[in-house]
Formats: C-alpha cells, structure tokens, sequence
C-alpha cells in the first residue's frame, strides 16, 4: 500500500506531473518578466494553475483528425511519447538521491528513452498529411543529428568522473558542481538540451513564423494536452538530469535527519537556477535556421564535446 | 548578449504591462470620443447629416421640424459635425467608445 | 518542379490575407509569387461617392499605419487642385506628426521583423517602444492610430509649449532605445546569420522593378520623395536619406532605424522652428474644386505614395486613383524570393524576406490589375508629376 501510494503521489505521478507543469509556469513567468511582460496571472496565485487549465481547456476541444493521415499512428504517438518520457523521469532522483526508478545503468535508459522519444516526434509530424507537420518532422529529424550526440556525450563524461552509469551513484559522490572542466560540459549540456526542447533559439521544428507550429499543427485536443504535457516533462527531463549530472542533485548541506525535507527543496532550487539560465538563452536569441543550426551542431558541439570526452577519460585514468 | 542584459533589465523593472479592466486607462484630454446631442440648442439646418462621411446620422422629424438622429455604432469619430454645428448642439467627450450590450442604446436622438 | 507550399491567406507569417506561393525542395525555395488580391475594398469606387470633405476619412482609413501619409496626400492632392493654401503653420505641423507616424510605423515593423524572425523579446520591446508615440499620437491628433489631424485647408489642432516639451522628452528617451537596437542589430550574431544577405536585390534590379521606400533605399538607390519631390516644408528642414549598400534584409532593417532616428531629429526640429500663425484656413463644406486633375506623392514610411484625383467641378471627385508603395515593392519581393545567381533561398527566410519588404496588403489589394514589372506605370506617373510641377 505504502509502495502504491509512494508511485502514485509523493514521490510519483502526481508530483512529478505538478513539478512538470510548475516549471511551464515558472518558464513563462521569466520570459515574460524578461520582455517587461507579467506573463500568466489569472488561475491561481500568481498565474499558477494556468498549465493546469490549459491542459483542461485542450481536454475539452473538439478531436479532429485530418483526412489521409495515417490514423493507427496518429492516435498512438502522443500516448507513446508521454508514456516514454514519462518512464525516463522516473528515472531522475528528485527527492533523494534514489530515482522513483533505478537500475544499475539508468543513465543509458534515460538518454535511451530520451532518443525514442525524439524519434517519435519525427513520426507523430510525419504522420499527418500536412505539409508544414511533414516539414517541421524532417526538421526535427535533422536536428537529431545536431545535438543528439554531444548531450550524450557530454552526460557520458560526468559517467566516467563518477566511474558509474548509475545516477543514484552520480548524485552520491556529490563532488560534481560547476567547476574547471565540467563547466564546458554545462554549457554543452544546456545548448543541447535547448535545442532538444525545441526552445529559442532552436524552435526550428516548429517555428511558428514559417511552418506554424510543424510537427505540432494537426494535433488538437487530447493528442495535443499530451504532447504537451510530455514536453514538459522533457523540460523536467532535462533539467533534472542537468542538475543531477553537474549541480549534485538532490544533495545539499543539510543535517541527516532533515535530510528528507532538506532534498527535494535543495534540487527544486537547483531545477529553478537552470530553468533561470534556459529561459534568459530563450528571451535573448532570434531563432535560427536548420542548415545554420547543424553547422553549429557539427562545427562546435559536437567536436567540443567529443574533445571534453576524452579530455575527461585522459584525466581519470 | 545585448538582449541578455536588456533581459536582466527587464526582470527589475515595472511592469510595462497595464492590467486592463482593473487599471484604467486615461484618455487624453484632447481626445476624440462619443458624441452626445443637445436636443433643445438644435435649430434643424441640416449640415451635420449632410457632412458626416459614415452616414451615422440620419434625418428625422418631429413637431419643431427636421432634427438628426445619431447612429453611434456607425460612428468613425471624425467630429466633422461636431464642428460644423452652428448652435454647438453636438458635444465630443473623451468617452472611449461603444462597447454596449444593447446596440439600441447607440442610437441618440 | 518541387512541391507547393502555400503561405497565407491565413497564416502566422502575415496578419493580413496575403498568400506567398512557394515551390519548394526539401529546404529550398525554388520558385515564388505573391497574391494579394483577397480584400478588395472598393475604395476608389466609393471615394466617388464621397465629397471631398469626406473623402479624407475614407482616404485615411485605406491603411491603417500610415493614415497620416494618406491624408497628407489627399490634402495636398485636393487643396493643390482646389487652390487652397494650407497656412504655413499647418504645413509644419503635418510634417511633424508625419514623421511621428513614421517613427511608429517603423517600430511596429521592427515588431513584426523581429516577429518573423522568432526573436518573441525584441517584438515585445519594440512594440513596448512604440506605445509612448502612440500616446504622444493621441494627445496631439486626438486619435492613437486613426488620427484625423490633417484637413483640407490645415491641421486640426495646434500644439501648445507643453505639449512641445512632452514630446521632445518622448523623443529623447526614444532616441536611446533605437540606438540600442542598432548595437543589436549591428553586434546580434542570430540577427546577422538570419538577415544578412539574405533577400538580395541588387542596385540594378531595385532600379529595375521600381523598388521604393527603404527597399530601394537599403539597395543603395537615394530615392526618397522627401528630396526629389518636396510637398511639405521639407526644404527647410535638415534631414538625410539614409542609404545602405548591402542590398538585402539587414540593409532594410538598418534603414528603418537610422530612418526613425533621423525623423526623431526632424521633428524635434520642426517643433523648435515652428512659424507663428493660424493652423487652419476654413473651407466650406460643400466645396467645388474647378475641374482639372491633380496628383500628388508623398513619401508615407513604406516608400512612395501616390494619389490622383480628375474633377469636373461637382463636389465630389470623378475619378480618384490610389498607388501604394507595397505594390511597387511586391514585385521586388517576388525577385527576392526566388532562389537565383548561386543565392538560395531557404524556407526560413521567406517571412524575413517578405517581412522586409513591409508589407501593407490592405492598402494595395485595392489594385486589381498590376504589371509586374511595372514598365507600364513608368510613364504615366512621370506625366502625372509634370503636371503637378506644371501647376
Ligand atoms: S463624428 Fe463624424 S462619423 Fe460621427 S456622427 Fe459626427 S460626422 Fe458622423
Ligand atoms: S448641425 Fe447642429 S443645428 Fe444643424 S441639424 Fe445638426 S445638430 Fe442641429
């Protein structure tokens, strides 16, 4: 019962899904604030609730599915990508330093996932007939290309410092702040993971302004409150493996017998600095094009990452 | 980078926001509103409904003789006739606009 | 040859109803044109309707951002044909609010640039930027947008020494945020990988298809009606025409900033010299212009601007005729947008390159038949401006 209720609520599900929605709100709120807007400030204190709503609001629309798409996979997507991404969350430790999950290895599963996850995203636009959806899916498979590697790579590097692929054992060692050589791998870290989000400067995938939401545009009601919702969980995603792979995690100074109440507020700190540092990349940039972003991928990331890999091999041996 | 630190900026300063219907926004003073129309000072000449360029006002009678009536939801507040006016019987105010319920309530005699 | 894909009528890129036909292949653009024949609003048709007293409110609202460029036209047009002398005062204050118009024009095409583009902070600021000229509009004119200052024999209104001292410090404090954009567009590395080159006109072509306003402008061609064809005070005035050489969309952008700033210093100049004297002659209502025709060109913020009017003495017009400047650029656009001379066009561009044209499609849809390589209008607008100068 204990163990139910413990997958279900705190630390499962229900948390994970308030904590997901609760960095939307706090994504938008700081882009607002930094383009002197207010930003959501209606449903709930201080706009709080208005993921919530939104998701509601998208429950409640009419489902439509578009004449000549491919109806099996149209349907499953968005149920798969959500179940995906919501699988590796589960992996992340977020109120200790155990994940809601782990294995030996999670590390491989999460980024894993993470890559099933995108695939899925290349079908759910290439799915529908649209020819601004099949375009931004061929986008978001190019872009793949561009980042896919140096996240893992760089994720890998931490691995091998930490001589585990185990989170749980990443986060123990609690020696991984933000100095020397891991600060490149940080800075790789969030320009991938930027780019894997679909965020500003790299919304290529969906770029509103051309192909009008891409992949995104034929979705509507329950299909599109899913893929939302599993974006944010990839935001969660994401900044939670930042956190545990760099900042320490849940880890923090605390006596151990407040140790439980200490974690989670500690790595939610930590989850708010980095959503800070992605939502400033988000306000300050213009967005830009595929060919431009895989040169970037394969000119800087990539080698730059490749070099901080082997940089971090040569130093541990 | 400019846009970085402009961000930062941004995030102290006040909003630039004005919440709409709990903050009201004053009109100008010299701002061209909603007309309103003095029955009694009207003597009938005929010039404001023979000007206005959107057919807002529309002759009509009554027992002293031909008086205007106004149809505000036409209105593209041009006050041409609120300056032609020989008796200043048509007044401008800095009243925003006609966003009413009830569009028969445009309609001013 | 590749496969089409439509752009509008409904569409992000564009808030009005424009449809960009494109031909694409995989990323690239391979062939384009432009529609924009979807509002048609009959509005030559009723200004014949119209006196010419009314007229003017017409005329105004054949666009909404530069209605202060479209009554000045008709009020030259129409005071020039009438033999009404707008009192000089007057003639001051209309160029004054009309670079005011102008500021605010471009700040809102800024916006929507930077919209384009995907930069969300830079349309938010700009258009943050552009809300104290609105107010200085309203304040002045009694209208934000719509702002029914210019009459035939004058100006609505005359401003007051506080009102001058108000809008000076706007002014100023406007002046800082446009040379902050500048840095930006001068230092941004996005901005510079997503304009620069890209939507190229050479100086040849620009000359060729008739390019005007800041298109033309941005590929090195001095033409401004400001200069060549002074209808205000504009010789008394001290200002540049802003000319860049790179011939593409950063070039454009780059215009419409120094442009702003430039219109900046006009009108704190204009406000500083400004004559003594009534702002208004009256005019009777009804009035009977002799017959006769008359054009006029005015240089409204997307390039020139031209209104024709015949009489035959009623008092309503026989024929009024309306060009607008996003006509002569659309076929400039159509050139840019085509993949050509080793210069390829990605999908990513269209909206950067359609936007830097400053499209206003609901002043132009008015136009039902149009040559796309504007030969035809050459010679016509060239008798027309005889005319006005024989006059
Ligand atoms: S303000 Fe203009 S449109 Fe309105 S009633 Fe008067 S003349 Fe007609
Ligand atoms: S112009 Fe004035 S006096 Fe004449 S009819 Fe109209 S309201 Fe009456």
């Amino acid at each position: 019962m204990m163990n139910f209720l413990r997958m279900l609520l705190y630390p499962g599900m229900v948390y994970i899904l308030t904590l997901a929605m609760f960095l939307e709100w706090l994504d938008r709120k700081l882009v607002a604030k930094f383009q002197n807007r207010v930003g959501p400030m209606y449903v709930g204190p201080l706009g709080l609730l208005q993921p919530l709503a939104d998701f509601l609001k998208l429950l409640s629309k009419e489902s439509i599915i578009p004449a000549g798409s491919d109806r099996i996979l149209f349907n499953i997507c968005p149920i798969t990508a959500f179940v995906v991404i919501t699988l590796a969350v589960s992996f992340i430790p977020m109120v200790s330093v155990r994940g809601l999950l782990s294995t030996e290895g999670d590390l491989i599963v999460v980024l894993a996932l993470l890559t099933i996850y995108l695939l899925l995203v290349y079908t759910s636009g290439a799915s529908p007939p649209s020819r601004y959806s099949q375009i931004g899916a061929a986008r978001a498979a190019l872009m793949l290309l561009g980042f896919d590697l140096p996240l893992m790579m760089s994720s890998i590097s931490v691995a091998v410092i930490a001589g585990s692929f185990r989170l749980s054992d990443i986060v123990a060692q609690g020696r991984y702040y933000i100095v020397g050589l891991h600060f490149i791998g940080f800075l790789i870290f969030l320009v991938a993971a930027q780019a894997e989000l679909d965020r500003l400067p790299f919304d290529i995938p969906e770029a509103e302004s051309e192909i009008v939401s891409g992949w995104l545009v034929e979705y509507s009601s329950w299909r599109l409150a899913l893929l939302r919702l599993a974006k944010n969980m990839e935001f969660l995603l994401l900044t939670g493996l930042a956190v545990n792979l760099y900042l320490g995690g849940p880890v923090g100074p605390s006596p151990p017998s407040l140790e439980p109440f200490l974690q989670p507020f500690y790595f939610i700190l930590k989850l708010v600095s980095v959503t800070f540092l992605l939502s400033l990349v988000r306000a300050s940039f213009a967005r830009l094009r595929i060919d431009q972003f895989v040169s970037l991928g394969w000119h800087y990331l990539l080698p730059l990452s490749l070099i901080y890999l082997v940089m971090t091999i040569v130093l541990v041996n | 980078m400019v846009t970085s630190f402009e961000a930062i900026k941004n995030f102290f300063r006040k909003r630039a926001t004005i919440l709409y219907p709990e903050e009201k926004i004053e009109p100008s003073a010299t701002f061209r509103g909603m007309l309103s129309f003095e029955r009694s000072l009207c003597i009938g000449c005929g010039l404001c409904w023979r000007v206005c360029p959107a057919s807002a006002i529309k002759q009509d009678r009554d027992d002293k003789g031909a008086r205007p009536v106004f149809l505000l939801d036409r209105c593209i507040f041009c006050h041409i006739c609120v300056e032609i006016c020989p008796k200043k019987a048509i007044k401008a105010s800095r009243d925003r606009g006609s966003l009413v319920m009830d569009k028969s309530s445009l309609r001013v005699k | 040859m590749g496969v089409y894909l439509p752009m509008g009528p409904q569409h992000p890129l564009h808030p009005e109803a424009t449809l960009v036909k494109l031909r694409v292949e995989g990323e690239h653009v391979v062939d384009a044109d432009v529609d924009a024949s979807f509002v048609h609003r009959g509005i030559e048709k009723a200004l014949e309707h119209k006196t010419y007293t009314q007229g003017l409110y017409l005329a105004e609202r054949i666009c909404g951002i530069c209605n202060v460029a479209h009554t000045t036209c008709y009020t030259t047009n129409v005071e020039s044909l009438a033999g009404i002398e707008a009192p000089y005062r007057a003639l001051y204050l209309r160029l004054a609010v009309e670079e005011l118009a102008r500021i605010h024009s471009h700040l809102l095409w800024l916006g929507l640039f930077a919209h384009t583009m995907g930069f969300e902070t830079l349309f938010m600021l700009a258009f943050r930027d552009r809300e104290p000229v609105l107010d200085l509009m309203e304040e002045i004119t009694g209208g934000r947008v719509t702002t029914g200052y210019n009459v035939i024999g004058g100006v609505r209104r005359d401003v007051d020494p506080g009102l001058v001292f108000k809008i000076k410090g706007v002014l100023t404090q406007l002046k800082e945020r446009i040379l902050k954009y500048k840095e930006l567009f001068e230092s941004d590395p996005v901005i510079q990988a997503r304009t620069r080159g890209v939507g190229y006109l050479s100086k040849n072509e620009a000359g060729e298809l008739l390019a005007v306003g800041p298109v033309a402008r941005a590929s090195a061609i001095a033409r401004d009606v400001r200069i060549d064809d002074p209808y205000l005070t504009h010789e008394e005035v001290p200002f540049n025409v802003i000319v860049y050489d790179t011939c593409d969309a950063w070039g454009r952008a780059m215009v419409r900033l120094d442009e702003i700033l430039e219109s900046i210093n006009m009108v704190q100049y204009t406000l500083d010299h400004l004559p003594s004297g009534e702002v208004r002659v009256k005019v009777p209502p009804f009035f009977r212009p002799p017959p006769g025709e008359m054009s006029s060109r005015v240089e409204a913020p997307r390039g020139s601007l031209l209104h024709y009017v015949k009489s035959d003495g009623s008092d309503r017009p026989v024929r009024y005729r309306v060009r607008t400047p996003t006509l002569a650029n659309l076929a400039s656009v159509v050139t840019m947008l085509r993949s050509r001379n080793g210069k390829i066009v990605h999908i990513a561009d269209v909206p950067v390159i359609f936007s830097s044209i400053d499209p206003c499609i609901c002043c132009t849809a008015r136009v039902t038949i149009f040559d796309e390589r504007g030969h035809v209008l050459e010679k016509p607008l060239n008798e027309l401006l005889d005319m006005r100068r024989g006059r």
